[in-house]
């Protein structure tokens, strides 16, 4: 049986890994498919997987989609239901820095490496008018090590994936203070099948189906989309990718 | 190119009556309160529009700040939300721009179904399909005070420009 090969975007929370092993053990079964589950560490390794030419299947944040399906051959057709991309701002709970018009030019911001939360946090700040040449930058290994930073005072804001933020413990939590969270709705991850694909119709079978049985539902619950897929179709995709066009600048 | 706009009701507060006349030569009455509605934070306010520029699509953000129902926007043409107090030449801008496969970015005064108002930094995308254009998807931002107290400024220049 041919293997296939299937790719994370790296920008999910870890606590979500075991999900995608489950994910991909279930699809396996139930599609009959030997499929090969990527997980790079960052954005260049992925790009560097990708571009060596055997990748099958992405689940692609909605930036890196619009760029593989606009050139590299690679079309949408699943997206998780009720699971948007947001962002969050925070600074510290003691801090002085209650609002975004407290963000001063010159102040530092702690983030993981994530350029879309990078992108979305610069255009809710350009309310503000604060732009990227204002602030100073701290790329931190984790979300959690850029919290650290802010709570110590290192930093004075901290962007995060919201799903990431809203992982975090309690007491973390409690000492940050949220200045403003995104709430953009029509952005999210999307999952990519290769054209020429032999296999999309059992695959996307396997796929559309995980919340309808209790293993399905297991796996789903680790991926924090209890609510499952749904099918995508070319305009949809196409309309994801305008709009995120208008974020760009 | 979608049915005229019949005209806006008037609001119970005072308000400054206008008649709006747009390019495709249909006018309406308009009402406006001078009242500024804030823009929803987080959010994006987003809408389609077939090629004359009537509504396609539009998200709940936009429908909650405009005022309307979405029955009353779909269908309808996009200069519904038209201030009075928006030079023609700004539009002109757009369409010209957007016409030609460009994006267009620019800040915008929009007239919410009961006169009052809101400012957005908006954008605007062609959206190219198999090479053709069939739409065009627009996207609003928050804009900063700033950046609306210069916009203020030059549209009331432009709008004097043109009513000589």
């Amino acid at each position: 049986m041919t293997t296939h090969n299937m790719l994370i975007a790296p920008d999910f929370s870890p606590e979500r890994f075991a999900g995608w092993h489950m994910f991909n053990t279930l699809i396996q079964k139930r599609a009959n498919l030997n499929m090969h589950l990527n997980i790079p560490a960052s954005q260049a390794e992925q790009q560097g997987i990708i571009n060596q030419g055997d990748i099958q299947v992405i689940y692609a944040n909605p930036f890196d989609a619009a760029t593989l399906i606009r050139e590299q051959g690679y079309r949408a057709v699943a997206r998780p239901i009720g699971k948007s991309d947001e962002m969050v701002i925070t600074a510290a709970a003691n801090s002085d820095i209650n609002s975004l018009e407290d963000i001063k030019a010159g102040a530092t911001v702690a983030m993981a490496d994530n350029r879309d939360v990078k992108l979305i946090g610069l255009r809710l700040l350009e309310a503000v008018d604060i732009a990227e040449a204002d602030l100073n930058w701290t790329v931190t290994e984790t979300y959690q090590a850029a919290a650290r930073q802010v709570i110590k005072g290192d930093a004075q804001v901290a962007f995060f994936m919201a799903e990431i933020f809203h992982s975090f413990s309690r007491l973390t939590k409690a000492q940050l203070s949220v200045l403003i969270e995104s709430d953009l709705a029509d952005i999210s991850h999307v999952l990519l099948i290769k054209d020429g694909f032999p296999d999309t119709d059992i695959l996307m079978d396997a796929i559309l189906n995980l919340h309808n049985d209790d293993d399905g539902k297991e796996a789903l619950a680790e991926l924090g989309m209890p609510q499952g897929f749904e099918a995508m179709d070319e305009e949809d995709a196409e309309f994801m990718i305008d709009l995120m066009q208008t974020l760009l600048d | 190119m979608g049915s005229p706009l019949p005209d806006a009701m008037k609001p119970e507060m005072p308000a400054e009556q206008v008649s709006m006349t747009y390019h495709d030569g249909t006018s309406r009455t308009v009402y406006d309160t001078g009242i500024e509605r804030p823009y929803p934070d987080g959010k994006l306010i987003v809408s389609r529009t077939d090629l004359n520029g009537v509504l396609t699509h539009v998200n709940d953000a936009f429908v909650e700040i405009s005022g309307y129902d979405v029955d009353e926007l779909i269908g309808k043409q996009h200069y519904i939300l038209r201030h009075p107090d928006m030079p023609k030449a700004a539009y002109k801008d757009l369409w010209a721009t957007a016409a030609a496969g460009q994006k267009w970015h620019g800040y915008v005064k929009n007239l919410c179904k009961d006169g009052s108002h809101y400012w957005v930094y908006a954008t605007v995308v062609p959206n190219v399909r198999r090479g053709e254009t069939v739409g065009y998807t627009s996207v609003r931002r928050k804009p900063s005070r700033s950046k609306i107290d210069a916009a203020i400024a030059q549209y009331a220049q432009m709008k004097q420009d043109e009513e000589g």
